[in-house]
């Protein structure tokens, strides 16, 4: 009996404490300067508890009675008071005062608990041991919420479902109360439904948590994140805004659902439509199966190999609905052969022929990206060419990155390949540059495949015209040995930021 | 109801503990290729048995470095095939050995070649064989990638080895005029790769005074010219710039040109040229053939190697040239060839640790480190994403007498080579000691020819490195350094020589 009572003690203690520390994180994370946060909820919350222990005096009868009503009290506004606030800041411009109140309030009830607890029980102890028990075990249940909040609670629990949680151990604490002080309870019974009614309230709002927080986060940020993973090769960010789905990959956006079909058509049809009757086509990068969907359009393409480093990359876009409608299940198709490899080994080992090489990798921010655009991998890529055979390769923007541009024309030139450049205009990238190259000369197509919403027929040469602001300049290869691609790319995007 | 004091505090101090166990990763490793077991039993005479066998073999080859590889590869080039070569250790490849795991080859010691000049025609030959050049140029993948080397110093890295940054006006001069000396010395011819081609007696002065005291005289006392200058000669020599040459030094940079493309360079490093002669003359290859002993007889020489002697014409003596007089009958015992100790270690690195900022490049030095930084294995793969790798720690013990620091290698255990390395890479990367789970440490107490001053212009070495008599010494040490080009080259002339006496006789297929 005594040992339960003081676990008790222990247990209000802790639910306190988390309540406490809950406010402190919820405002470092969503406001900011957490020093500033963590101080004044705490000092709010200790002088609250003072007002609490004062009031204590006024509360004469029915002290059983009053401490699970006060039980009960902590456990719905303790326990939801982390939903309340999520909900708060993102739907109301009272985030703080709430905040305050919340902490004033779960502090005044918190103050109540012990001096409350020490009168119920003084009858049947020494007052000497009361205090000293009572005290320690609320210190110790003090120092077990400190550790399990930021050990166990945040990061397997969160900040919404911790508080649920107890919550449920106030209601908990309340309903044993009914038990525990039976005998000096007029309606324990009614007391007790009502708890029970409470508690399924908390189970019920812990199980849908993930909800709220969603709903909650859904408005924190301009365009909802729909999918974010780390793998092993890249961070993989997916947004959308109405029905415009955005893919980053290390915070560099790869496209926009809106224009990505300006993106892919050009990529794909300049080359594949010149092509006379390809079979085999290889897709180096490409990793969302747009430029695959774009091939699937030519009916007498035996197969596609497309080789993407990443292999949670060519899942996601195998599997997301939203993704694979953008993709038309292009990754579906019995055609399709996908391989996770590493593009520059696998075309350094292998020795397959292709019609048509689609190049599509990440632009060359870091030397191991530019290995991507070398001579020597240009050298490797071709070797796969078959002799009527193109290939195109995605080669960053001659507006922006014009030095970058002509240098990535003049690497593919320097590996043996007559070059054709181009460029097209996509509104979330700008002016953007592709270059056409083969062990052959090239003609731009007078036919295309039906349907297409950007690339035709009549307006394909005026692709290959450039303006002056555009224009090719005398560019040094990318090499192995001396990426000045790298360098250049930098100095580039230096150029325009400042 | 009571609380247990007792219990109290030891749940407490449970709790306690447990928080406080934050500690690294174990790192595994040993010593690993330790030869100089083999090496004191030669110095200390030790008894060896008599020989079980005895094969009669008109030439044999005695040391598998890239001296004997070479004279091998040049023997069976040219169609003579009746010969052996003798390595004492387990692997052949001398300083170009190299290792392997789960992740990467990685090298034991050498690890990039120079592109060889117009009078490095042997290195050329080999290279052309090798695919290495093709038509004139030099294939992309052995060339070594950028970004190639940075230095650590003020606290970040800066692109390439030479300091850039920080420099005063004086240091600046300093560095202008000392480039115009050594492009002085370079169009005079007289420092060339191989040395013999062009060393010239005008230049001997310079073999009489330390690298140090030439500076001096140049009045170049810059600090940071004076730290670069003293890294080459401890990254080429191991030694300081005041226990070397002057000759040396200005060969170091006066023998190639200063805008030449590479170096050359793979995973396992010489360890690659290694693997290529092996794959040519590895039937001829005996390891684990300690040769104890080298005599003359009435026709030829006697050579024991254990349970098996040789009847030989001609030996080809590969090996280090401070073993003749422990081997050789008759050989005096030498007086101006100097090692230098070094440590060698290789890291496997689980994940690649921060790097305060900068790309992770070849080669890696750190300002003011006793080390001579790292070197990245994997930085020759075509991969994109690479996020295990190897590096290769070289640190020449080029402060203090060479033989003290001998004693060190054999008296302090792996975990002191361990800790100090450790230690010093910490300096660049914090967390290093979380990211790597292995470090194996190679000591090799002569591990390079130190060129001291006078052992370049030295009677002793010029005497024993002309073709004399049945024994023909093909060390790189013969050049007073240690260098691929110099064993090749002495490697190949070897061959020369005996091929000169034993071709007619027994008829080159």
């Amino acid at each position: 009996m005594g040992i339960l009572l003081f676990i008790t003690v222990l247990l209000i203690a802790a639910c306190g404490l988390i309540y406490e520390l809950i406010a402190g994180t919820l405002a470092s994370y969503l406001l900011g300067d957490s020093v500033l946060q963590f101080s004044t909820i705490i000092g709010c919350y200790l002088f609250a508890m003072g007002i609490g222990s004062a009031l204590s005096r006024y509360i004469d009868r029915g002290l059983a009675y009053r401490f699970v009503w006060i039980e009960l009290l902590l456990g719905v506004v303790g326990g939801f008071s982390s939903a309340l606030l999520f909900l708060a800041f993102a739907y109301t411009q009272g985030f703080q005062l709430l905040m305050y109140a919340l902490v004033i309030v779960i502090g005044i009830l918190v103050g109540l608990e012990i001096p409350l607890l020490m009168r119920i029980i003084r009858g049947r102890y020494d007052f000497r041991d009361v205090v000293a028990h009572v005290l320690t075990f609320d210190y110790l249940g003090a120092l077990g919420a400190s550790l399990l909040f930021p050990v166990l609670l945040v990061p397997y629990l969160g900040l919404v479902r911790s508080a649920m949680l107890f919550g449920i151990v106030n209601v908990a604490v309340a309903l044993w109360g009914t038990f525990l002080f039976a005998n000096q309870l007029a309606k324990a019974q009614a007391l007790r439904i009502l708890c029970c009614v409470v508690l399924c309230g908390l189970v019920i709002g812990m199980a849908q948590a993930k909800r709220i927080t969603t709903a909650a986060e859904d408005n924190i940020y301009a365009d909802d994140i729909i999918f974010a993973r780390d793998t092993r090769y890249q961070h993989i960010v997916l947004t959308r805004f109405k029905d415009d789905i955005r893919l980053f990959l290390n915070s560099h956006l790869q496209f926009s659902s809106r224009d990505e079909y300006r993106y892919h058509e050009a990529l794909i049809h300049p080359g594949l439509s010149a092509i006379p009757a390809p079979r085999r086509v290889l897709v180096l990068g490409g990793g969302d199966g747009l430029a695959v969907r774009e091939i699937l359009k030519y009916p007498q393409i035996e197969s596609i190999t497309l080789v993407d480093l990443d292999p949670e990359m060519t899942r996601l876009f195998s599997t997301h609905p939203m993704l694979t409608a953008l993709n038309q299940k292009s990754f579906s198709a019995s055609r399709v052969h996908i391989i996770n490899a590493d593009a520059f080994p696998w075309v350094d080992s292998d020795t397959e022929s292709f019609d048509f090489i689609v190049i599509d990798f990440p632009d060359p921010t870091n030397y191991s990206l530019g290995k991507l655009y070398t001579t020597t991998f240009y050298k490797a890529a071709a070797r796969h060419l078959s002799a009527q055979g193109l290939m195109v390769v995605q080669s960053t923007s001659p507006m922006f990155a014009r030095d970058s541009y002509w240098c990535i024309a003049e690497t593919i030139k320097q590996a043996g390949l007559q070059t054709y450049p181009y460029h097209v205009y996509v509104p979330s990238f700008g002016e953007w540059g592709f270059v056409i190259a083969g062990h052959r000369e090239y003609e731009p197509p007078t036919s295309l495949p039906a349907g297409l919403r950007f690339v035709d027929a009549k307006n394909l040469p005026a692709l290959f015209q450039f303006p002056p602001d555009m224009a090719p300049l005398p560019m040094v290869p990318n090499r192995l040995d001396d990426q000045v691609l790298v360098r250049l790319y930098d100095q580039d995007w230096k150029d325009i930021s400042h | 109801m009571t609380v247990s004091r007792r219990g109290f505090m030891q749940s407490a101090s449970a709790a306690l503990v447990g928080l406080s166990l934050k500690s690294d990763p174990p790192i595994a490793g040993s010593f690993v290729n330790d030869s100089f077991q083999l090496g004191h039993q030669l110095r200390d005479h030790a008894s060896f048995p008599s020989p079980k066998q005895i094969l009669k073999t008109p030439v044999v080859i005695v040391g598998g470095g890239i001296a004997g590889l070479s004279a091998a590869w040049w023997l069976q080039k040219k169609g003579f095939t009746d010969f052996v070569l003798l390595e004492m250790n387990d692997q052949p490849g001398g300083n170009s050995r190299w290792g392997e795991n789960e992740i990467t080859a990685y090298p034991w010691a050498a690890h990039y070649v120079p592109v060889p000049g117009p009078k490095a025609i042997y290195v050329r030959e080999l290279f052309e064989e090798l695919a290495v050049l093709r038509d004139g140029q030099w294939e992309d993948r052995y060339l070594c990638f950028a970004p190639q080397e940075r230095l650590f110093l003020y606290g970040r890295w800066q692109e390439g080895i030479e300091p850039a940054i920080g420099l005063s006006e004086k240091d600046r001069d300093q560095f202008r005029r000392l480039e115009e000396r050594i492009h002085q010395f370079r169009a005079t011819g007289k420092f060339t790769v191989p040395m013999e081609l062009g060393l010239s007696d005008n230049t001997g002065d310079l073999d009489q005074i330390s690298f140090a005291d030439w500076l001096r005289d140049q009045r170049m006392d810059s600090r940071i010219l004076n730290w670069y200058m003293n890294y080459c000669c401890r990254d080429d020599y191991g030694a300081t710039t005041v226990e070397t040459s002057a000759w040396a030094g200005i060969q170091y940079f006066a023998s190639r040109e200063p805008e030449e493309k590479g170096p050359l360079t793979w995973p396992e490093g010489n360890g690659w040229i290694v693997r290529r002669l092996l794959e040519r003359v590895g039937t001829f290859v005996r390891t684990g053939q300690m040769v104890h002993r080298i005599s003359h007889t009435k026709r030829g020489l006697n050579v024991l190697a254990g349970a098996v002697g040789y009847q030989a014409e001609f030996v080809i003596f590969a090996a280090p040239t401070f073993l003749a007089p422990y081997l050789i009958e008759g050989v005096a015992p030498l007086r101006d060839f100097e090692y230098s100790p070094w440590v060698t270690a290789n890291f496997t690195l689980d994940r690649l640790p921060d790097s305060y900022g900068g790309d992770l490049t070849w080669d890696n030095v750190f300002m003011d480190s006793p080390s001579l930084g790292y070197v990245d294995a994997t930085h020759q793969s075509l991969r994109t994403h690479v996020d295990r790798t190897v590096w290769t720690f070289y640190w020449a013990l080029a402060d203090g007498e060479p033989s003290r620091n001998r004693q060190l290698l054999l008296q302090r255990d792996w975990s002191y080579w361990k800790e100090a390395i450790l230690h010093d890479l910490e300096r660049v990367h914090h967390d290093i000691r979380r990211c790597v789970s292995r470090v194996d440490v190679m000591r090799m107490g002569h591990a390079m020819a130190r060129p001291k001053v006078g052992a370049i212009f030295s009677p002793e070495r010029r005497r024993l490195s002309k073709p004399h008599g049945r024994i023909l010494f093909a060390n790189s040490d013969l050049s007073g350094f240690s260098i691929f080009e110099e064993a090749q080259y002495r490697g190949v002339k070897a061959a020369d020589s005996v091929l000169r006496f034993v071709g007619g006789t027994h008829g080159i297929a």
